[in-house]
């Protein structure tokens, strides 16, 4: 029963990070074609990770709160005279990968919920 | 949640510009012919409100292409000069359409990645349901 929490925090950080994610896409995809806009990312999904590089592994412990992960940088040549580096195929790719890390942290996320609805005995 | 309002916003501002974008494309196409018509362009920039930028794109104002006009030998035409010659339009409909397409293309993109952030949004509302 402990475990359930910690498994709905989880799904829930995931969930959080896609969302993030997919604004971060949607950005580049929007900028496709603005001078001197260069593309950017965010950091892989861990969970608990802080921006000094420390896990959080018990819900107690300092800083509880999660940081947002940070915003990196493509790094990808120009290939627009006008200094853009935005590749729509690229992004087009994130994209699908966030929506399907999105979705697997739904899953995960309604079938923990049924565990629990069928511990309580309703369904 | 707000992340997908954030997304929602910045995609269908991309979606306006390029619209923009298209709606001068169409109209240097059908101002091909008119003599001393020049091209009109714009440019995209990033909207930056209150000092940082929102992420949203904006259409700058339209600009003419300041390159020569066409000179056209046509001695028949009520512009032409005493040498014959007319000043055409500075279109050039290769360029025209493969911006177009250009446009087009990125429209999509903006339109796929709409159609991705609600159903992920709308997947999310689905938890509530239960």
């Amino acid at each position: 029963m402990t475990e359930m929490p910690a498994l709905f925090g989880l799904a829930a950080s995931l969930a959080r990070h896609a969302a993030a994610r997919q604004a971060v896409v949607a950005t580049n995809v929007a900028n496709a074609d603005t001078p001197g806009y260069r593309a950017t990312d965010l950091e892989p999904f861990s969970p608990g990770a802080r921006d000094d590089g420390m896990r959080r592994t018990h819900p107690g412990h300092l800083g509880a709160e999660e940081a947002a992960a940070r915003r990196v940088a493509i790094e990808a040549v120009a290939n627009d005279p006008n200094g853009n580096n935005v590749t729509l195929e690229d992004q087009i790719l994130r994209g699908i990968e966030a929506q399907r890390s999105h979705s697997r942290a739904v899953t995960v996320y309604s079938t923990a919920m049924d565990m629990l609805r069928a511990s309580l005995g309703r369904r | 949640m707000s992340d997908f309002s954030t997304a929602l916003d910045v995609l269908s501002s991309g979606m306006r510009s390029q619209g923009r974008r298209l709606v001068h494309i169409s109209e240097n196409i059908s101002n091909a012919d008119t003599p001393g018509y020049r091209r009109k362009t714009v440019d995209f920039h990033a909207m930056v409100e209150a000092g940082r930028r929102t992420g949203e794109v904006e259409v700058g104002p339209v600009r003419l292409d300041r390159s020569d006009l066409v000179r056209v030998h046509d001695p028949d035409h009520p512009l032409a000069d005493a040498g014959g010659y007319y000043d055409g339009s500075n279109v050039s409909l290769v360029v025209e359409l493969a911006d177009a397409r250009e446009a087009q293309r990125s429209y999509e993109a903006n339109l796929k990645m709409f159609e991705q952030v609600r159903r992920m949004s709308s997947q999310l509302m689905d938890v509530l349901k239960r």
